[in-house]
């Protein structure tokens, strides 16, 4: 899979897909936050959208749910406009900087959230889904973090959606919450809804979602399944030396090799095997030295990702 | 649906605010108690210079409408602006709520809690400082004070758009004071110096008391005034609408 071909090349099938972005673009000032990007998601997807802080993932969801408007392209959820969607009570949205009213009682919340959904759950059944029952009478401005999110993943499942957006969910959750929330995530998704998250850990993307799609400065670099996503960023960068001519076209033909760059007689290539492909760089009798070997952490692989994308495009 | 699904963020607005103990001792008890404490010297038969009003009848409407302003005006203002702070403005248009229904209700559950304000005050009025009026008399004076408080419903809206953080309480208290007395709501302008009198003629607040004042001395209300709080309401709802677009737009 090529990391830049994925969002032209998806196949765009018949059916009305759920979210539908073709071509949209948004700036602010000199930054383009989402630039060109197509992408189809369809009924029952769970998607993770991947990407570090800045990447345009919170703007991309705004874009989604008609929080903002794009300055060029369109974006559809369910064949209309996000508004009308919204109204239709086909979205439920759980955001970063989704508020809650305050001096009211979670319980008297939650059935606020419940009477505004057209296709509303009873108000117990909401509560219990979301593992709020216990602080069902507390004042919702005296909770804590982790309990704000699930008043908050309570508000976004009030009804039957088809469409359930989530911002970085499960910021300020600890262990055993995160886990109870995953798996209520995991129901909705079983039950024929199309989940999209926004989220910058690779094992959440990768435990959770069928789909990840890598955002980074506003564009998709990569769009396939977690596993797919995993071997690419889970890669390590081995740069050495070496004396003499560099043959590229050998170094070239190394295993496990993703990406390969030289610049005078210094090699900086990725790896989804280090041990392997440096073996086999000895193997080709080479001798190299200032031999470093690191692990990219998910931010730099995805700038690893870019440069791969970057050269791809110059070389064409 | 749209209209049943205010109706639930109007209710809960109403709960909250009557839960609210702050807030209920400043609209209900702290104008009782002004009302009191200041017709408390003053005999039945001292009359307010320049008018054929009683000292008791004079504050009764004076503190009626100040409960009624500071129900509206520091009610909206402050929540709305912390609202929008905190992302609830946000949240809410990801329900099938309609764009206006968060601005209808503030406006609505204001108007119904201003209610308590005024009749609290008519009662003691009547009950301890012995205020006699027509049936007529009392009907319209809860109407006209409970009807003209939605000018500074919509004023509070369009401070709540305007300002944000720190800045709201300040803004709001000026507001909140400078109207209250400069219109006369908390001594007669009568005793202003001329130039402050002639200011003060044209405020929404000395309109609003004058819709009472009126009322009590078995008129109807007055055209001036009556134009003058439209014309207010025309501006501030107007201005709130506007601030309201731009502040959807920003998102």
């Amino acid at each position: 899979m090529s990391a830049t071909a994925a969002p032209t090349t998806q196949k765009r099938d018949t059916a009305t897909p759920a979210v539908r972005f073709s071509q949209v673009n948004k700036t602010f000032g000199q930054v383009k936050a989402v630039n060109d990007v197509n992408l189809d998601l369809h009924a029952g997807e769970t998607v993770a959208l991947l990407g570090p802080n800045g990447a345009g993932k919170s703007t991309t969801l705004d874009l989604l749910l008609g929080l903002r408007n794009a300055d060029s392209g369109t974006v559809e959820v369910f064949g209309t406009t996000p508004a009308r969607a919204i109204a239709q009570g086909r979205v439920g949205a759980m955001l970063q900087s989704g508020g809650l009213m305050e001096e009211v009682k979670v319980r008297e919340l939650v059935k606020l959230a419940c009477d505004l959904h057209p296709k509303a759950y009873p108000v117990q059944r909401v509560l219990q889904n979301a593992g709020i029952t216990e602080i069902a009478d507390r004042m919702v401005n005296k909770l804590s973090g982790g309990q704000e999110q699930r008043v908050r993943f309570a508000i976004a499942t009030a009804g039957a959606n088809d469409l359930i957006i989530l911002d970085e969910p499960t910021t300020g959750m600890d262990v055993t919450v995160r886990q109870s929330f995953w798996a209520t995530m995991r129901e909705q998704a079983a039950q024929g809804r199309t989940v999209l998250f926004a989220t910058h850990y690779l094992e959440e993307a990768d435990a959770i979602a069928d789909r990840v799609i890598v955002l980074h400065r506003g564009r998709i670099l990569a769009d396939g399944s977690a596993a797919e996503i995993k071997a690419k960023a889970g890669a390590r960068r081995i740069v050495f030396d070496i004396d003499g001519q560099v043959d590229e076209a050998a170094l070239r033909g190394l295993p496990f090799l993703t990406s390969l760059s030289v610049s005078g007689r210094t090699v900086r290539i990725q790896s989804t095997d280090a041990d392997a492909t440096t073996h086999a760089i000895y193997g080709l009798g080479l001798y190299p030295r200032n031999l470093e070997v690191a692990g990219l952490g998910l931010e730099q692989a995805f700038i690893a990702i870019t440069d791969a994308a970057t050269a791809e495009e110059a070389a064409r | 649906m749209n209209t049943f699904a205010s109706g639930a963020l109007i209710k809960l607005e109403i709960t909250r605010t009557l839960r609210n103990k702050k807030f209920m001792f400043f609209t209900v008890i702290y104008p009782t108690t002004l009302f009191l404490l200041i017709s408390g010297s003053s005999g039945k038969s001292d009359v307010i210079p320049h008018s054929h009003l009683t000292m008791q009848l004079y504050y009764m409407v004076a503190m009626a409408s100040f409960g009624a302003l500071t129900a509206v005006l520091m009610g909206n203002s402050e929540r709305i602006a912390k609202e929008r702070e905190k992302g609830w403005v946000r949240q809410l248009r990801l329900t099938s709520l309609p764009g206006r229904g968060y601005v209808i209700s503030k406006i609505a559950s204001a108007a119904t809690v201003t209610l308590p304000s005024i009749v609290i005050v008519e009662l003691v009025a009547a009950t301890a400082k012995g205020v006699r009026l027509d049936a007529w008399q009392w009907a319209a004076l809860t109407f006209s004070i409970w009807a003209g408080s939605m000018v500074f419903a919509a004023l509070g809206v369009a401070i709540g758009y305007i300002a944000t953080g720190d800045a709201v309480r300040p803004i709001t208290m000026i507001t909140y004071f400078g109207l209250s007395i400069l219109g006369g709501l908390w001594m007669p302008s009568t005793v202003f110096p001329q130039w402050l009198q002639n200011i003060a003629k044209w405020l929404p607040t000395y309109a609003y008391a004058g819709l009472g004042h009126a009322i009590e001395q078995g008129d109807a209300p007055h055209l001036r005034d009556v134009s003058l709080l439209v014309a207010y309401l025309l501006i501030f709802a107007g201005g709130a609408a506007w601030l309201y677009r731009k502040d959807t737009l920003k998102a």
